[in-house]
């Protein structure tokens, strides 16, 4: 067996079980701890306060108006190499095949050269969130091991990526097993670290937005 | 074959069959353009092969399917294939020798012993070791005794072929026969692997008659192929590469996508991960090939292609699942069986954290109460 | 990995904390940790689970804003108690304590976060408002001081007044009992004081602030009551708003103080308890009373702004014209942004006429005061504190608003002693005050 081989075959295989595994386990873990009941009167009806709870899991998208000024920066950033990622993991032919193979469903590719260059935008923009976090003395305090690991790890797909694309290195299959070996580790160390706040995001928001929202508090 | 012809140099025999120095230099010249050699280098050729004798080549076939001989006899340029025959001295193979039973072995032995140390041996089919090696057996004897005892006396041993390369199908798993290839056979003499299923007989023509020229190996990539036609891969030299950069994929057979002759990367194509020239020297005198017939690249060059999954799976996918790739099925079982465990392992957590909630929150309580009597 | 040593790091310079109780240090941190982990349900998880370490909270804390330090970052104040969940009961708690992933904390570095939870926050929510996570990181910061609590690590103010307030009612020795003294202010003021009504449809708190600075403002909840002709009353048994252990973060002494109020209720079987002119009372009362107490309260909770503004729309209130030039308002953040209780003051200034002219940052988005959270009372804090009021007042002058108003007695309290303490020339009034300085009759209310 080479190494793509083992990439695509038991890494792979390993991989999804193990997300799966731990998402589930790190999702149920939390929603099966205690739920406090709520006793105080209601200042909205229950209905009103979902609707805030949904307001909340949208509206957090953007900053308020208020906020703009001194996150506007972050805020940009973020989005941009949020965005970067998800049209290279979406957009990209070889993904969407992957992809249909997982859910059976496909969509058109954006061309390959555009996903490159997006890909390596991306990675710089990466590498200016590394650099931000580095240098700014709030999240220079925050981060720990998980934060510059879940960054070394979506970078080094990237990375590994765009050799495979560009076949940059080494010949192409061993790129490809490379950037598919990266992308397993990557999957067994999602529901671990930080990269599940892909699955928090939204509950989180709504969540807590219902619990304010049912005050009648700003969310 | 008799034995005076091995001693005249090639040049004596093309001028005794009536072929004419300039038809000569042509075919090599062409040859030539086949190694992506420079032009003058085929009249080179063509001077070297005229002086150089035609070494004995003994061709053994083991677990094959005469696939490849039937693709190297198939040459549509059948005066190239006159040459070859005249270039080499054929003395033994089994399929097309005029002589049988003990008159071929004989042949064999003849040729061995007469050119033993200069010799070059082509074999086609991997070498079955299970079980003492019966499953492929010649006059009574195993394929691996009689590779053992052909490959002592040869200069080099030419593999044709994917199964006599890396093991090819019969290799496949669960491989019964234990199939193996030359290289892990043979460790002592020079091997010059001509994968493909079957390979292209220009490949197969243009290796031996490089050696013949230079009387070497040729370069040669981690998998001892010649690197003049194993050096890129087919998707590099692919027609439809564009529309693989455009992002546009045929996603069935019968599709527009397919109708307008688009990259076939998601119906499974290996072109990406094969090295081979089929792209470039196409098949069948330069017609066509899979691709360019809308069929995916089955990667048949490459070790193992036949265990690495599906031949019409991208090869982005997992090759895992009953179908030997993942479909959606497959992953909902997966990831329902894996998620169905991390629910129960996430339900005992918390029940271990409750419990352990309880004693501490006791524990205090006790404390509290000790302090306060 | 392990941040807590970082953190020491940051934090250089070491603070000074107070302890209670006679615990061993081990047993401190044990208890901190257990304080934590227990008071752990699933939306607390969720709310730590889910924090990415992004730092935006920093930008809305007006404690960072003002010193960029950033131990201030609102999260960070967590951050000793993110690792206890860690390892008790997030969902790899057991590979976290079989691999002795999380190192356990000494009390000493502990202590040191007394200064994050309590002298830096004022649980005012603003944090929670810009966590693109949608995380009530406030809510958080109330847990971690029962944790500190737990471990005999509040704040000694804090605690000695929640104490006090447990034991006997009041946060602290009075000359004379509230009771007596809130007597004494309406005879003062002329006005009648119901007092220990055995039935009333109303029952009136008083904010121990007012009664030992702003006795004006009681006499106007007293007027105000009069002029609507409502059936009310104090209770001598349940007469202070406040909740220090809400603040000091002791979770049953919060029940214990907050049970002598419903029961009083209970017992004169009023309608509605109305919490004064103060925020964290109503925090207490409004959205944590009934959970404490066990079951929901047959009665409402509502804040006197609510109320008068509920009595305005049933044509109860009258009010007349008020002249006192442009003025703002001053948000309280338990009232507003975390209460919801924003369009109730408007409404009634709108009633009075009152041009007002709104903050920079208003409504949900308003400064904290500094001295929500029980700041106030932490002498200790009082420099940090004045570094960030110092853009509120900035803030405040900008609007060139001739009259600077808000509805919270511990709020008014803060500003006045921002006043002294920077020389600044507006006096923060209480807009129930102004209420009460503008009923109209009943003549006034038909034309």
């Amino acid at each position: 067996m080479d190494l793509l081989q083992f990439a695509r075959g038991p890494a792979l295989k390993f991989a999804l079980i193990v997300f799966c595994f731990g998402v589930l386990w790190r999702l149920t873990a939390v929603f099966l701890l205690r739920h406090e009941r709520t006793l105080s009167e209601p200042r909205h009806p229950v209905f009103r306060a979902l609707m805030g709870g949904l307001l909340a899991a949208g509206s957090r998208s953007a900053p308020h108006r208020e906020f703009i000024r001194r996150t506007g920066y972050s805020e940009a950033l973020g989005y941009s190499y949020h965005i970067g990622l998800f049209v290279v993991v979406l957009a990209f032919g070889p993904h969407i095949a992957f992809l249909k193979s997982l859910f059976g469903v496909s969509w058109p590719a954006l061309p390959n050269n555009l996903v490159t260059v997006i890909a390596a935008l991306t990675l710089t923009l990466m590498l200016a969130v590394l650099l931000r976090r580095l240098t700014h003395r709030v999240l220079r305090l925050l981060s720990n091991f998980d934060d510059y690991f879940s960054w070394f790890i979506t970078a080094l797909v990237i990375v590994t990526g765009l050799m495979a694309s560009t076949h940059f290195g080494a010949p192409y299959e061993q790129l490809l097993a490379w950037h598919i070996l990266s992308f397993d580790a990557l999957l067994v160390w999602f529901p671990f670290g930080k990269l599940m706040h892909a699955f928090y995001i939204f509950p989180s928001r709504a969540i807590n937005g219902y619990a304010l929202a049912r005050k009648g508090a700003s969310v | 074959m008799p034995e005076y012809q091995a001693r005249q140099t090639i040049g004596e025999l093309l001028d005794r069959q009536g072929i004419s120095r300039r038809a000569f230099i042509k075919y090599c010249t062409a040859m030539a353009s086949l190694m992506a050699l420079p032009p003058l280098a085929g009249r080179a050729m063509a001077e070297q092969l005229r002086a150089a004798r035609r070494p004995s080549v003994i061709y053994l076939s083991f677990q094959e399917c005469t696939g490849c001989l039937e693709s190297l006899t198939r040459s549509f340029s059948p005066s190239i294939e006159n040459m070859i025959f005249n270039v080499i001295s054929l003395d033994y193979d089994d399929t097309l020798m005029a002589a049988a039973g003990h008159r071929a072995e004989a042949a064999r032995d003849q040729a061995m012993k007469a050119n033993y140390g200069k010799y070059l041996v082509v074999v086609d089919g991997s070498v079955p070791t299970a079980d003492g090696g019966i499953y492929n057996c010649a006059a009574g004897r195993t394929a691996v005794d009689i590779l053992t005892e052909t490959a002592k006396g040869a200069a080099a041993i030419v593999c044709v072929g994917t199964c006599s390369s890396f093991g090819g199908i019969p290799f496949a798993d669960p491989n019964p026969t234990g199939a193996r290839p030359v290289s892990d056979l043979i460790g002592d003499k020079p091997i010059i692997n001509v994968s493909g299923c079957p390979p292209i007989p220009e490949v197969i023509t243009g290796t031996l008659l490089q050696f013949v020229t230079t009387g070497q190996v040729p370069d040669l990539d981690e998998h001892r192929r010649p690197k003049v036609f194993f050096g890129n891969t087919i998707h590099d030299r692919c027609y439809r590469r564009p529309f693989f950069d455009q992002g546009k994929f045929a996603k069935t057979f019968d599709d527009e996508g397919a109708r307008n002759g688009w990259c076939l990367f998601e119906l499974g194509c290996k072109g990406p991960t094969t090295y081979n020239a089929c792209a470039t020297t196409k098949w069948n005198g330069g017609t066509s090939f899979p691709i360019e017939s809308g069929h995916p690249c089955l990667g048949c060059s490459e070790p193992g292609f036949w265990d690495k999954g599906s031949f019409y799976a991208a090869l982005s996918t997992g090759t895992f699942g009953r179908a030997g790739n993942l479909t959606p099925r497959d992953a909902a079982k997966l990831g329902g069986a894996a998620a169905a465990t991390g629910i129960a392992v996430a339900a005992g957590a918390t029940a271990l954290a409750r419990h352990r909630r309880k004693v501490r929150m006791t524990d205090i309580q006790t404390a509290d109460t000790q302090k306060e009597e | 990995m392990n941040t807590v040593a970082t953190a020491g790091a940051a934090a250089a310079v070491k603070t000074a904390f107070d302890r209670q109780g006679a615990l061993g240090e081990d047993a401190r941190v044990d208890r901190a940790m257990a304080g934590f982990a227990c008071d752990f349900g699933a939306l607390s998880a969720l709310r730590l689970e889910s924090c990415i370490h992004c730092g935006m909270c920093a930008d809305a804390c007006h404690f960072y804003i003002a010193t960029e330090d950033p131990q201030y970052t609102p999260i960070w104040k967590v951050e000793p108690f993110k690792q206890a969940y860690k390892r008790e009961s997030g969902p790899f708690a057991p590979l976290f304590r079989l691999f002795g992933f999380k190192r356990k904390l000494t009390a000493d570095e502990l202590g040191q976060w007394q200064h994050l939870l309590f002298d830096s926050c004022n649980l005012c929510g603003r944090c929670s408002l810009i966590c693109p996570m949608g995380i009530d990181v406030a809510a958080l910061i109330e847990q971690a001081r029962h944790a500190m609590f737990e471990a005999g690590l509040a704040p000694k103010e804090l605690y000695e007044k929640a104490a006090h307030q447990k034991r006997t009612g009041q946060p602290e020795d009075s000359a004379e009992p509230y009771r007596d003294k809130l007597l004494a202010i309406g005879r003062s003021h002329g006005v009648d004081i119901p007092l220990d009504k055995p039935e009333a449809d109303v029952m009136l708190t008083v904010p121990r602030t007012d009664i030992e600075h702003y006795p004006e403002a009681v006499a106007a909840l007293a007027r105000v009551m009069s002029h609507m002709n409502v059936s009310c009353t104090f209770r001598s048994d349940g007469l202070v708003a406040e909740n220090y252990a809400y603040y000091a973060g002791g979770r049953e002494w919060q029940r214990d103080i907050s049970r002598r109020l419903i029961e009083q209720a209970l017992a004169c079987k009023v309608k509605v308890l109305i919490v004064p002119e103060c925020g964290h009372a109503y925090s207490a009362l409004r959205w944590e009373a009934a959970e404490l107490y066990g079951r929901p309260l047959p009665f409402k909770v509502r804040h006197i702004t609510e109320y008068l503004a509920a009595q305005l729309d049933a044509g109860k209130l009258r009010l007349r014209q008020a002249a006192n030039g442009v003025s703002t308002f001053h948000d309280p953040c338990q009232l507003v942004r975390k209460g919801g209780v924003t369009e109730s003051p408007r409404k009634l200034l709108r009633a009075m006429g009152v041009e007002l002219r709104e903050l920079d940052d208003h409504g949900a988005f308003a400064f904290c005061c500094g001295g929500g959270g029980g700041v106030l009372d932490i002498q200790r804090a009082a420099p940090l504190r004045y570094r960030a009021m110092e853009s509120k007042l900035r803030e405040v002058d900008q609007t060139g608003a001739q009259t600077f108003l808000t509805s919270c007695s511990d709020c008014r309290r803060t500003f006045d002693d921002g006043k002294r303490h920077f020389n600044w020339d507006k006096t923060p009034q209480s807009l129930l005050e102004l209420i009460a300085d503008h009923l109209g009759s009943a003549q006034e209310a038909r034309s």
